[in-house]
C-alpha cells in the first residue's frame, strides 16, 4: 500500500511539470497562431514587401549557412585532428562571437566596412557592406561558433581505429573522407545545417543593422510586431519562420543516432603531418584574427573621442551610455540573467530527473515538449508571450523576461542534464527503497553531487544567452524592465554607434567574466579529481 | 533433510504481466509457487529474458505482482513497504553512491536510520573489515576494482542486518579469477551472518558450485527445483537436460581435453 502511494507521487509531479510546460510553451503558441485569419493572409501575401523579403531570407540564409558550416568544420578539424599548439586559446577566441548579441556583429561590420568604416577609408573605396553582402558576412560571424562547437563534439567521439584499419588496407585519404567521415557525420551534419539555418533565418539583428534596403522575413516581423504592434501579421510571418525549425525537430526525433551507444571508441591521436598543421594554423589564425579585428573595432569606436577623425582616448561614451540609463539596464540584465540561470537550471534538472529516471508514457511526452522549445524562434516566442501576458500583471516585469528566456533556452541545458542523469546508475533509487533512504536524500546526497558540473554548465548557458538575447525580450520589455542588449537597437536607430559599441563591450565583459568563473570552477574540480587519483 | 527446515519465504501463485509498452511486454511470471528454507542458498538458473530478475524484484517489492502472495516467516508481505521486509539486494552493476567514499556508502543508510555518527562509523568499519575492505574505507568506488566494488555493495546491504539477501547476477561484470574469489566470499557471508540467499545467475557452474538447491526456469515458468544432485541425476524434462546437464557435460569434456594436452 505504502509503495503504491509513493509511485503515484512521482506521477503527480510529472503531471504538474506537464501543466507548467503546456502553460508556458504550448498555450502561447496556440494563442499566437489563432490570431491568423483569412484577412491577414490576404493582406500579407498581397503586400509589396512580403515576397521580396521571403526571397531575401531564403537566399541569404542558404548562402550564409553553407559558408558558416564549412568554416566551422575546417576549424573543428584543425582543433581536433591536427597537432597545432594553442588549441585552448583558439577555442576561446573562436567562440567569442557567441557572447555578444547578433546585432552587434552587424554593427561591427558597419564600423569596419561602413560608409565611414576603417577599411573603407583605408582603401578610399565605397562601402559594399549594406545589403546582401553584409547580411551574409554578419550571419556567418555569429553562427559559425555554434556549428564549430557541435562539430568539435562530434569529432571527439569518432572512433580512430576505423581510420587505422583504412590505412592498413591502403585506402587513400580523400576516399577515407568520403567513405568514412561523411557517412559517420551524415545525420549530425544535417542536424547542424538545420540548426544554423534556423538560427540565421530567425535573426533580425544583423539584417536590421546592415541590411539597408534588403529586408528579410525576421526584420519584417520585427517591424510589424514591435514597430506597428500588428500582431496578426507578425504571427503569420512567425509561422513561416517556424517551418525550418519544425522540420529540423522532426528530423532529429526520427533519426536518433543509435550506433554510438555502448561502444567504447579509441581517441584520436593526430599523426605528425607538417603540411596539415600549417594549413590548420592558417585557418585558425585567419578566423581568429577576423574575430579579434571586429571586437577591436568595437573598442576603437567605444574609446576613441570622435571616430574616425579624432582617435584620442576617452571614457566619454561610457559616461554618455550610463547617463542614458545604461547602468540601470545593465543591472536589469544581470538580475534577469541570474534569475533565468537559477530558474532554468533548477527546472531543467527537475524535468530531466523525471524524464530520465521514470520510464513511462508521461515522461516521453514531457521529453518531447521539452525539446519542442528548441524549435521555437525567439521572435515567435516573444510575440506569443506578449499576446498572452500583455494584460496581466506580469507584463513589464523582470519575471516575464525570466520566463520567456528560460523557455527559449530550455532545450540545450535540458538535454545536457538528461544525458548526465541517464549515465547515473539506474538502480540507485531501488537501493534507496531497500535501505529505507528517502528519494529526496538519494537526489540531494547522491545524484546532485554527481551532476555538479552539468548544473554549472546549464547555469552558464542560461546566463550568457540571457545576457545577449535580443529576440524574445524585445516584445516584452518596457521602460522599467528593459535589458541592456536592447539598447543596441535603440542607439543604432539614433546613429549613436559609439554608445552601441560600449553596450556590446559591456555585455562581452560580463559574459567573459562568467565564462572565466565557470572555467576555473571546472578546472578546480578536475584538479581535485586528479589529486584524488594520484594519492592511490 | 529439507523437510525438517523452517520455511523462510513462501511464494504462492505469483504472476506478473507487463502492459506499459516496454520490451518485456506480456507475461513475465506465470503462476509460480515455491518455498525458500531458512539459511538456504537457492539459485535461480535460466537464460536471459526468462523472468529471473522479475521474480527478484517481486520478492523485494520493487515491482508489484499482478496476482499471488508472498509470505515471509508465515506473514503476508505482498503489500508491505520495501524497507520493512528485512531484505537486502545486490545488483549486477553495483549501484554504489559514486560521490561517496566506501565507508560513507555503508554508513549512509545507518545515518538515515538516526544512528549516531559514531555507531554508524563503527558498524561500517567492522563490516568493511569483515569484507577485507578496511584499507579502502576512504577511497571512492571508481578507484576500486569490480570485485572490490561488489564487496562494498554487499557490505552496504549487510549494514541493515537483513535476514534474506537477493543477488541479481552479481558476477556477470567480473573476470574469472575475481568470480571465484567472490563466490567464496558470498558463501562465507552466508555462514557468518546466517542469512538466506536467493541468487540469480545464467551460469550453470556458478549455480552448481554454490547452491543448496537450484530452481531452473524457462520463460516465465519453473522447470525444476531441487538439489544439484537431483537435477543432475534426474532432469525433469528435455529442456533441463539440454540447458543444464548437457552444458555441464560439454564443459567437463573440454576441461578433460585441456588436462590431457598438458600431460
Amino acid at each position: 500500500m505504502m509503495q503504491r502511494s509513493k509511485k503515484s507521487r512521482g506521477i503527480y509531479w510529472q503531471i504538474f511539470l506537464l501543466v507548467v510546460l503546456v502553460v508556458f510553451v504550448v498555450i502561447p503558441l496556440i494563442t499566437l497562431f489563432s490570431k491568423i485569419d483569412g484577412k491577414t493572409v490576404h493582406s500579407l501575401f498581397n503586400s509589396a514587401q512580403f515576397w521580396p523579403a521571403f526571397r531575401n531570407s531564403i537566399l541569404t540564409t542558404i548562402i550564409s549557412t553553407i559558408i558558416s558550416v564549412f568554416i566551422a568544420y575546417c576549424l573543428a578539424w584543425a582543433i581536433s585532428r591536427t597537432n597545432i599548439k594553442c588549441k585552448g586559446l583558439f577555442s576561446i577566441l573562436l567562440v567569442l562571437p557567441m557572447l555578444i548579441p547578433s546585432i552587434s556583429h552587424g554593427m561591427g561590420l558597419t564600423i569596419l566596412f561602413g560608409n565611414n568604416g576603417i577599411i573603407t577609408k583605408l582603401f578610399k573605396g565605397t562601402s559594399i557592406i549594406y545589403g546582401y553582402f553584409g547580411i551574409i558576412l554578419g550571419s556567418v560571424m555569429y553562427s559559425f561558433p555554434v556549428a564549430f562547437l557541435m562539430f568539435v563534439d562530434i569529432l571527439k567521439y569518432e572512433d580512430s581505429s576505423v581510420y587505422d584499419a583504412a590505412d592498413v588496407l591502403g585506402i587513400p585519404k580523400h576516399k577515407q573522407f568520403f567513405s568514412i567521415t561523411l557517412p559517420y557525420m551524415r545525420k549530425a551534419l544535417i542536424s547542424i545545417l538545420f540548426t544554423i539555418f534556423t538560427l540565421i533565418i530567425t535573426d533580425y539583428g544583423v539584417p536590421l543593422a546592415v541590411g539597408g534596403q534588403v529586408k528579410t522575413l525576421a526584420v519584417l516581423l520585427y517591424e510589424h510586431a514591435v514597430g506597428q504592434l500588428n500582431y496578426s501579421i507578425g504571427a503569420l510571418i512567425g509561422l513561416f519562420l517556424l517551418v525550418p525549425a519544425v522540420v529540423a525537430f522532426l528530423f532529429d526525433l526520427f533519426n536518433k543516432d543509435k550506433s554510438k551507444t555502448g561502444y567504447s571508441t579509441k581517441e584520436f591521436k593526430p599523426k605528425k603531418d607538417t603540411l596539415k598543421d600549417v594549413l590548420a594554423y592558417v585557418i585558425c589564425i585567419l578566423v581568429s584574427a577576423f574575430v579579434l579585428f571586429s571586437i577591436s573595432a568595437f573598442c576603437l569606436q567605444a574609446f576613441a573621442k570622435t571616430y574616425p577623425s579624432d582617435l584620442s582616448f576617452t571614457f566619454e561614451h561610457f559616461k554618455n551610455t550610463f547617463s542614458k540609463n545604461g547602468g540601470e539596464y545593465l543591472y536589469n540584465s544581470i538580475i534577469m540573467s541570474l534569475l533565468t540561470a537559477c530558474v532554468g537550471m533548477t527546472v531543467t534538472f527537475v524535468v530531466a530527473y523525471f524524464t530520465s529516471r521514470f520510464k513511462n508514457k508521461l515522461s516521453k511526452l514531457l521529453h518531447i515538449i521539452s525539446l519542442i522549445s528548441m524549435s521555437i524562434p525567439g521572435l515567435v516566442l516573444g510575440l506569443a508571450y506578449v499576446i498572452v501576458f500583455k494584460r496581466t500583471f506580469l507584463y513589464g516585469t523582470i519575471t516575464i523576461l525570466v520566463f520567456v528566456n528560460a523557455v527559449h533556452f530550455f532545450a540545450s541545458p535540458y538535454l545536457m542534464q538528461y544525458n548526465a542523469l541517464n549515465k547515473i546508475n539506474e538502480n540507485l533509487e531501488s537501493v534507496g527503497q531497500v535501505l529505507n533512504i528517502p528519494r529526496v536524500r538519494i537526489i540531494t546526497d547522491c545524484i546532485l553531487p554527481q551532476c555538479k558540473s552539468t548544473l554549472v554548465e546549464a547555469f552558464t548557458y542560461f546566463f550568457v544567452n540571457s545576457m545577449m538575447t535580443i529576440s524574445a525580450v524585445s516584445f516584452l520589455s518596457t521602460r522599467v524592465n528593459k535589458p541592456l542588449s536592447l539598447m543596441i537597437n535603440q542607439f543604432e536607430a539614433y546613429g549613436m554607434l559609439e554608445c552601441a559599441a560600449v553596450v556590446a563591450l559591456l555585455i562581452l565583459a560580463v559574459n567573459m567574466l562568467v565564462k572565466m568563473i565557470f572555467y576555473f570552477v571546472k578546472r578546480k574540480k578536475r584538479r581535485t579529481k586528479n589529486v584524488n587519483k594520484k594519492t592511490i | 533433510m529439507t523437510n525438517e527446515k523452517n520455511i523462510k519465504l513462501s511464494i504462492k501463485n505469483l504472476s506478473k504481466t507487463f502492459d506499459n509498452g516496454k520490451q518485456s511486454e506480456g507475461v513475465a511470471i506465470d503462476n509460480i509457487s515455491f518455498d525458500v528454507y531458512d539459511g538456504e542458498f537457492l539459485s535461480i538458473l535460466g537464460p536471459s529474458g526468462c523472468g529471473k530478475t522479475t521474480i527478484l524484484r517481486l520478492i523485494i517489492g520493487l515491482t508489484e505482482p499482478t496476482s499471488g502472495k508472498i509470505y515471509k516467516d508465515g506473514q503476508d508481505i505482498t503489500n508491505l513497504k520495501i524497507s520493512k521486509r528485512g531484505m537486502g539486494i545486490v545488483f549486477q552493476n553495483y549501484a554504489l553512491f559514486e560521490n561517496m567514499t566506501v565507508c560513507q556508502n555503508v554508513e549512509f543508510a545507518l545515518k538515515i536510520k538516526k544512528a549516531t555518527r559514531k555507531t554508524a562509523h563503527e558498524t561500517a568499519m567492522s563490516l568493511l573489515q569483515k569484507m577485507h575492505l578496511a584499507d579502502f574505507a576512504n577511497k571512492k568506488p571508481a578507484d576500486l576494482s569490480g570485485g572490490q566494488q561488489q564487496r562494498v555493495a554487499i557490505a552496504r546491504t549487510l549494514a541493515l542486518n537483513p535476514d534474506i539477501i537477493l543477488f541479481d547476477e552479481p558476477m556477470s561484470a567480473l573476470d574469472v579469477d575475481t568470480r571465484m574469489e567472490l563466490c567464496a566470499e558470498i558463501k562465507r557471508v552466508q555462514k557468518e551472518f546466517k542469512t538466506t540467499i536467493i541468487y540469480i545467475t545464467h551460469d550453470q557452474e556458478e549455480a552448481f558450485s554454490m547452491s543448496d538447491r537450484i530452481m531452473v526456469m524457462t520463460t516465465a515458468k519453473i522447470s525444476q527445483i531441487g538439489t544439484p544432485e537431483q537435477i543432475l541425476s534426474s532432469p525433469a524434462n528435455d529442456y533441463v537436460k539440454k540447458f543444464v546437464v548437457n552444458n555441464l557435460l560439454k564443459k567437463k569434456e573440454s576441461l578433460n581435453k585441456i588436462i590431457e594436452r598438458i600431460k
